[in-house]
C-alpha cells in the first residue's frame, strides 16, 4: 500500500518565501515499493485509492484538501489552510503501444506518455530522453511538478508551441471519495487513449472538449490531478544566442514578430535571405537604465545529434546571499539606491551578451538555485500591445517604486485552456521579477504595486491577464471577470457540473474565493457528457 | 607585572588562533543529471531550501594501519534512493590541524549531501 505520512503543522510556505500561510495538516504520500508491488499500474491505482481515503478523511472533518508539488507558485494558489497534500513522490509513468490508442486517435503511440502528478519537469525530461523524446516546452527552469505546471499555466517563450498545458492530451482526475469518482478526461475532437486502457486506470472516460479545456488550467480546484497524458516529440537541440539590440528593433520584433526579416544573427539567415523563425524569443528590460539597447535572447530549434558542445560551465557561481540581503536592506531604507545596485549587479542578473550555447530543452532550461525570498508579477497582453504595456508598467514601477526587480518579455502561442492567461493569438508575458523587500520601510508594498499596474492597464484600455502562479492584487475588484469575461463563468459551470457540491468546497481555497471562481453555478449534466 | 604586560597581546593572539581554526571554505559538487530529493515542507533558508539535505559533522578515527576510509551513503528517509546528487564538504584549518597532530588518525568530516529523487 502507498504510505502517507501526516505532519501536524501551524504554517506552510512557498519555495520563494511568499508566506507563511496557516496550515493544520500536511500529508505526503509515497508509492508502495516496487519490490512489494512490481507493477507500475498497480502502484498507480493503489495511490489513487490512498488519495481517495485522504479525501474521505478531509470530507468527514468538513475540511479542505489541496494537492501541491514543488511549491514554486508565488501566489497562494497552492495553499489550503486545513489539509495540503505533497505529491512529488507520486512519480511513476507509462508509455503506450498502438493497442492502447483510441481508434480515432491521430497521435503516435511512441509520443504519448502518462506521468503521475508528482513528476517534476527535470525527471520527466530524463525519462523522456530514455525514449529519445523531449517535452515540447517548459518554463524557464525545471523544478515544477507536471500537475503544478498545468494547474497554473507554466510557460516559457516558445512562440509557436505554447505553454505546458498545450501538449497535454489527457487528464486523470480524482474528484471524490467514491469508486466512480476517478475520471479520465480528453478532447472528443482529439481522442488519445482507448477505453480498455482507461479501465485499467479504474476510471470512467469523458471525452468532451469543453470540459477538458476547462479542467486543463484547473487552478488546483478541479479535483486531484493524478495523472497527465502528454504528447512528447523527438529530442531536439536549441541553439541559443544572446544579443544586444537597439530598443526600437527589439520592440519591433516583439510587436510584429517579423523574424523572417531579422538579419541580426547571420548564422540563422537562409540562402534566400529569409531568416529562421526562433523557437524562443525573450527581451530583458532594465527599466532603470536607458542606454537605448535591450539584451535579447533567441533560441533556434535544431535536429538532435550527439557530440554537440557541452552547454554547462564547469563552475557555476551565484551571488553572495548576504550581499543581496544587504542591497535590499539599504534599498528599503534609501529607495534611490535600488537602480544603482541593479546597474551594478546587471552582469549577474542579465545573460552575457554574444553568448552562444547549444543544448537540449532540458539542458537549456536547467536548474534554478534558490536565491532567497523572491517576487514576480506577470501580465499577459497581446503582442501588438507589448510596447505600450511595457511603457505603462515600467512607468508604474519607476514612479511608484523603485523596487528591486527588472522586466522581461516572453511570448506564447494561444492556449485552448479556458482560463489560460495565454489568451491572445500571441501573448506577450511582461514580467517584473526580483527579490522581496521590506514592505514596512519606505517602499511601496508588492500588493499596491500590482494594484497600480492593474489600474494603469485598465485606464489605457489594454486587455490583459495575470499569471496564476505569480504575485498580484488578486482581490482587485472584478479582476477575473475583467480578464476572462464569459470564460470565467464557463469555467465555473464545468467545475460545478463535474464536482459534487461538497467536493467543490473541499477542493476550494482562499485564492479561489478571492478571485470569485468558487461561486456556485447550476450543475448541468450535458456539460460532462462524453461526446465520443 | 610581566604577565599583565603580555595579557592583552596573548588574548588577541588566542582570538586570532581561534578564528584561524574556524577559517574555512566549502566546495559543492552538483550532478548535472538526476533530480534532487525534494524537501517537505520547506524550512531552510539557504541553498538547500528546496532539497532534503543530510548534514554530517563528525570525526572519523582510523587505525594506524588504515590508509583511508569510505563513508557509505545508505538509503534512508532523507535519502531514499541512496544515490548522490549534491555533496558539499567544508575544510577548516582546525580539521587540517587535527589530522596533522594525530598523524591522520582523526579526520574531521563536515559534509552536506542531497540524494537523487527515488
Amino acid at each position: 500500500m502507498a504510505k502517507t505520512t501526516k505532519l501536524t503543522l501551524t504554517e506552510w510556505d512557498t519555495l520563494h518565501n511568499n508566506g507563511p500561510f496557516p496550515l493544520k495538516l500536511l500529508y505526503k504520500t509515497k508509492l508502495e515499493s516496487p519490490a512489494l508491488m512490481p507493477s507500475d499500474l498497480d502502484r498507480y491505482n493503489d495511490a489513487a485509492q490512498e488519495i481517495q481515503s485522504l479525501i474521505t478523511e478531509a470530507k468527514n472533518k468538513n475540511e479542505g484538501f489541496r494537492a501541491y508539488g514543488s511549491a514554486w507558485s508565488m501566489s497562494k494558489i497552492a495553499h489550503q489552510k486545513e489539509r495540503m497534500h505533497f505529491n512529488a513522490h507520486m512519480n511513476t509513468y507509462f508509455s503506450f503501444r498502438n493497442q492502447d490508442l483510441h481508434a480515432l486517435s491521430g497521435y503516435q503511440a511512441e509520443n504519448l506518455f502518462l506521468f503521475q502528478c508528482g513528476n517534476v519537469v527535470k525527471e520527466i525530461s530524463e525519462k523522456l530522453a530514455g525514449h529519445g523524446k523531449s517535452l515540447k516546452a517548459s518554463g524557464a527552469s525545471n523544478g515544477q511538478t507536471i500537475a503544478g505546471c498545468i494547474s497554473t499555466g507554466v510557460h516559457g517563450s516558445a512562440i509557436n508551441v505554447g505553454s505546458v498545458q498545450d501538449y497535454v492530451v489527457g487528464l486523470n482526475l480524482i474528484i471524490g471519495p467514491n469508486p466512480g469518482d476517478i475520471v479520465y478526461l480528453e478532447r472528443h475532437s482529439k481522442p488519445a487513449l482507448n477505453d480498455v486502457f482507461v479501465q485499467k486506470l479504474r476510471s470512467r472516460v469523458i471525452r468532451n472538449d469543453g470540459l477538458f479545456n476547462a479542467a486543463l488550467v484547473g487552478l488546483g480546484s478541479f479535483g486531484f490531478i493524478h495523472g497527465v497524458v502528454i504528447e512528447a516529440q523527438n529530442l531536439f537541440l536549441l541553439k541559443r544566442y544572446v544579443k544586444e539590440l537597439k530598443k526600437d528593433k527589439a520592440i519591433e520584433l516583439a510587436q510584429q514578430q517579423n523574424f523572417k526579416t531579422f538579419d541580426g544573427i547571420p548564422e540563422e539567415v537562409k540562402g534566400n535571405g529569409e531568416a529562421n523563425i526562433p523557437y524562443h524569443f525573450k527581451v530583458f528590460v532594465n527599466q532603470y537604465k536607458d542606454n537605448g539597447k535591450y539584451v535579447v535572447e533567441f533560441m533556434y530549434k535544431k535536429p538532435y545529434k550527439l557530440n554537440y558542445p557541452d552547454p554547462f560551465p564547469v563552475i557555476k557561481k551565484s551571488l553572495y546571499r548576504d550581499l543581496i540581503n544587504l542591497v535590499v536592506q539599504i534599498g528599503s531604507g534609501i529607495p534611490a539606491s535600488i537602480p544603482v545596485f541593479i546597474n551594478l549587479l546587471k552582469n549577474s542578473i542579465l545573460p552575457t551578451v554574444d553568448e552562444v550555447s547549444t543544448g537540449t530543452l532540458a539542458e537549456t532550461f536547467w536548474d534554478a538555485p534558490y536565491q532567497g525570498p523572491a517576487f514576480a508579477i506577470s501580465f499577459g497582453v497581446s503582442h501588438t500591445d507589448a510596447e505600450k504595456a511595457l511603457k505603462i508598467l515600467s512607468k508604474v514601477s519607476i514612479d511608484e517604486g523603485p523596487v528591486p526587480g527588472i522586466f522581461a518579455m516572453r511570448f506564447i502561442k494561444k492556449s485552448d485552456a479556458t482560463l489560460s492567461f495565454a489568451r491572445f493569438p500571441t501573448t506577450c508575458m511582461i514580467e517584473i521579477d526580483g527579490v522581496r523587500w521590506n514592505e514596512k520601510k519606505n517602499l511601496i508594498t508588492l500588493n499596491d504595486l500590482s494594484k497600480k499596474m492593474i489600474e494603469a492597464l485598465q485606464q489605457a484600455n489594454i486587455p490583459f491577464t495575470l499569471h496564476w502562479g505569480k504575485n498580484a492584487d488578486w482581490k482587485f475588484s472584478g479582476l477575473v471577470d475583467h480578464m476572462y469575461g464569459a470564460d470565467a463563468t464557463t469555467w465555473r459551470k464545468y467545475r460545478c457540473s463535474l464536482l459534487s457540491g461538497d467536493m467543490q468546497t473541499l477542493f476550494s481555497n482562499a485564492f479561489l474565493k478571492e478571485v470569485k471562481l468558487d461561486k456556485k453555478e447550476p450543475s448541468d449534466p450535458q456539460l460532462i457528457q462524453s461526446l465520443l | 607585572m610581566k604577565f599583565k604586560k603580555y595579557l592583552i597581546p596573548l588574548l588577541v593572539l588566542a582570538f586570532l588562533v581561534l578564528l584561524l581554526f574556524q577559517s574555512c571554505y566549502s566546495v559543492r559538487l552538483v550532478s548535472t543529471v538526476g533530480t534532487p530529493e525534494p524537501a517537505v515542507p520547506h524550512v531552510r533558508d539557504d541553498y538547500y531550501r528546496p532539497y532534503e539535505v543530510t548534514e554530517l559533522d563528525t570525526v572519523i578515527t582510523i587505525g594506524v594501519a588504515d590508509k583511508d576510509f569510505s563513508y557509505l551513503i545508505k538509503s534512508t528517509d532523507l535519502c531514499p534512493s541512496g544515490k548522490l546528487h549534491t555533496v558539499e564538504y567544508r575544510n577548516t584549518f582546525g580539521a587540517l590541524l587535527l589530522s596533522a597532530v594525530t598523524f591522520g588518525r582523526k579526520r574531521k568530516v563536515k559534509i552536506k549531501y542531497v540524494c537523487m529523487k527515488d
